[in-house]
Parts: C-alpha cells; structure tokens; sequence
C-alpha cells in the first residue's frame, strides 16, 4: 500500500483524483460532448491539435523493450524478504482466482460466481481490443 | 435560417460570437452569477422556451484553442452540472451568433435536446479506471510461464546490445500474456459494476494500453452515488493486491451525448 493510493475517502483504496492539470482535463473532454455540425458553426477547434495520440499504444518493439526492462527490474528471487513465495503465498495454480488471497478470492468468487460463464461473457459487449486479441490468438 | 458562412463576412470577424458550452433545461437563476468562460467572459444563457444554451462572448478571430481555453471549457461544465442536467457540447464550438445559436440548435433540434436531457436528469458521469500494479502483474507472468522466465533469466545481467533478440522476444511474450489477462479481469471489474450504473461506455478506442485494465466511462444516478462509492470502495479494497481503481467525477455526461454530429 503506497501513499498515494490513501485518497480522501478516509483511507479507502478507491483513489479519487480531481482532473485539475491540463492533461486531466484533455483525459475527461477529449473529444466527447455533442457534435455541432460544421455548416452550423464557425470554428471547431479538434483536441487533437492539443495532444498527441498518446493514447493508442502500438505493439511495436520499443514497447516490448519497456516490458522487458520492466520485467526485468522485478526483484522477484533475489532479495530475501520479497520473493514470490511470500508475495504469493504458495499460491501455485494458475488462473486468476488462484492467485488471489483473502478478501479477494471471497469477493471474485462472488463477482464471477453469478453465472457469469463464457458464453454470457462472449455474448457482451466487446471492446475492439478484446476482438483483436481473439483474432491474434 | 442563417448560416454562419452567410452571416460571417469578413469584415465581422472581431465580432463576438458565441462560444458554446451546453445545453439545460432552462430555469431562472440556474447560473452561478460570477461564473466566467473561456477569456474570462461571463456566461449566460441563449433561452428558446424551456430549453436553453450556456455561451460566453469569444471574438470570431480569437479561434479557442489554448490551453486556458480548454480547462474553462471544463471548469463551466463541471459548475452547470453540479446545479442542473446538461448536454455538454465538443470543445472549441464557436457560432457566429446568439441568432445562430437559437435558430441552428435551439429552434432546429429543441426535441432531440429535450429528449436527451429527459434522459441524463439525475444523472452524472463517472469515469473508471482500473489499472495494474505493474511490478505485481510481472511477477504473476514470471510465474505463469517459463518462457518469460527463462528469457528474463537470460537477459537479465547480460548487457543490452548481447541480448537484443532475447528482449524483444521477452517483451512481446510479456505484452502477449497482460493482453491475456486483461479482458478476463476487466470482465470481472465489469461485473460487479454493470448493476449499479444506468449506462456504460468504454473510453479507450484502441488497444488496451500498458497497465490500462479498464477504463470507462459510468452513467450514474445520482441517488445512488453513495451506494456506487461504497461498492466500488470495497471492489478497489479486493483487488488492491493486483490493480488500483481510481474513480473521477461527477462529471458532465460528455460520453453519453452520441457521437455523431447534431444540429
């Protein structure tokens, strides 16, 4: 637990920023609101021009050279007191649930208990990322 | 109906126009009275019947743009939605006129806005975003396959320009198994918050980028924000090993108004 993740709700772990910068605000307004048509108006300044396309993430090798910095920047083995036994608690199994402790597992079993099987899950809306990915595999 | 084009000459361009920021549902008094817009401008309200726009002065040569501009865009319509329901309109729209701005939006769609408005009264958006704690996730696809692990054994302490292939190879099995692990949770996430909101939609276009889980934009009744707070407090609280959740708003419903051009 970091300090920056205590926000002003006493203490929870739901961070609450206020947008405030002007990167905040571009992040929130982007390019939503209500479209005036360009016969209607005079001027429409794109926010575009205000920011890069940082948002779209290309797969490109200098990303998987930043994954694989960070990768190996864990200090997973090497350290006493921070190996994975103890992040993990002798956690083996794979899959999402497993790896979990606590109050976590109580509450994805119950937020993955409700009948939530794949078949509902595929029948949701999918983001066009999702859709690539099963395409690529 | 006049048209900007027809009614913008070149000799008007240091006229004011009129900046637009949102459309309310009028009432009197709605407007914090020493609220001011883009280059201080006070704002005011264009009225046609029940409906009416928010709009500040903006000289026609003076196109908005800067960066001041864009937080007051914002700075109004986080004040007029904290007082009223709002259709907030795209950042940077400039009309010529009070005419046009009664005429085009107000006169020729006053239906759709009132339609809309019926629908966003009591209501505000909330954006969500659940992100991975990068250093905890690594460690999970460390764990979870041996050919990262391997290839992070082998990159590790042998310098950059000896291990070029290995970590671009690393790198791409890395980004392959976060992608791997990204729907199923943004799927759970989902889960638990689907029930509580009127309407959902997702703001990031493209792929899911480097730590992003999740990151929408919530349509929520504003008689049950507290409950929202509450369980998504205790959703942050149980996965908080893995992700941290952070939570904007209220906020003006600017991803619940349609894409598509109106007016």
């Amino acid at each position: 637990m970091t300090a920056q993740m205590q926000q002003r709700r006493g203490g929870g772990y739901l961070e609450r920023p206020a947008p405030s910068g002007l990167a905040d605000v571009i992040e929130v307004i982007l390019d939503k609101g209500l479209v005036i048509d360009a016969y209607v108006r005079v001027s429409l300044v794109g926010i575009e021009l205000l920011t890069i396309d940082a948002r779209i993430v290309i797969a490109s090798v200098d990303t998987y050279l930043r994954f694989a910095e960070a990768t190996n920047r864990l200090d997973l083995y090497e350290k006493g007191g921070k190996d994975l036994g103890e992040l993990f608690g002798g956690m083996q199994e794979g899959g999402a649930a497993k790896k979990t402790s606590g109050a976590v597992k109580g509450v994805k079993k119950a937020i993955t208990g409700g009948g939530d099987d794949d078949e509902q899950r595929s029948a949701r809306k999918a983001s066009p990322s999702r859709r690539r990915r099963s395409e690529d595999a | 109906m006049t048209s900007a084009r027809e009614a913008l000459g070149p000799q008007d361009l240091s006229a004011p126009g009129c900046y637009v920021y949102g459309v309310v549902p009028w009432a009197e008094g709605l407007l914090p009275s020493d609220l001011t817009g883009l280059s201080g401008a006070p704002v005011r309200l264009v009225r046609e019947g029940e409906l009416a726009v928010v709009v500040s002065d903006l000289p026609l040569d003076q196109p908005p743009g800067r960066a001041p501009d864009v937080v007051a865009h914002h700075e109004v319509l986080d004040a007029i939605a904290g007082v009223t329901s709002v259709v907030p309109v795209q950042f940077g729209s400039l009309l010529a006129s009070e005419e046009d701005v009664r005429e085009d939006l107000l006169l020729a769609r006053g239906d759709d806005f009132a339609a809309l408005l019926e629908e966003l009264a009591g209501r505000a958006q909330m954006n969500l975003r659940a992100s991975y704690l990068d250093d905890v996730v690594l460690a999970e696809v460390v764990r979870e396959d041996p050919d990262v692990a391997e290839l992070r054994r082998r990159t590790r302490d042998v310098p950059e320009d000896q291990s070029y292939g290995d970590r671009v190879r690393l790198g791409e099995l890395v980004a392959r198994a976060l992608d791997a692990k990204r729907g199923p949770d943004a799927d759970a996430l989902m889960t638990v918050v689907e029930p509580l909101v009127a309407a959902w939609s997702e703001r990031t276009s493209g792929p899911g980028s480097g730590d992003t889980v999740l990151d929408v934009a919530l349509l929520v009744d504003l008689d049950r924000l507290t409950e929202v707070e509450d369980t998504l407090e205790g959703l942050a609280e149980a996965v908080h090993e893995r992700m941290r959740l952070q939570l904007v708003g209220p906020l003006a419903p600017y991803d619940f108004v349609g894409g598509a051009a109106w007016a």
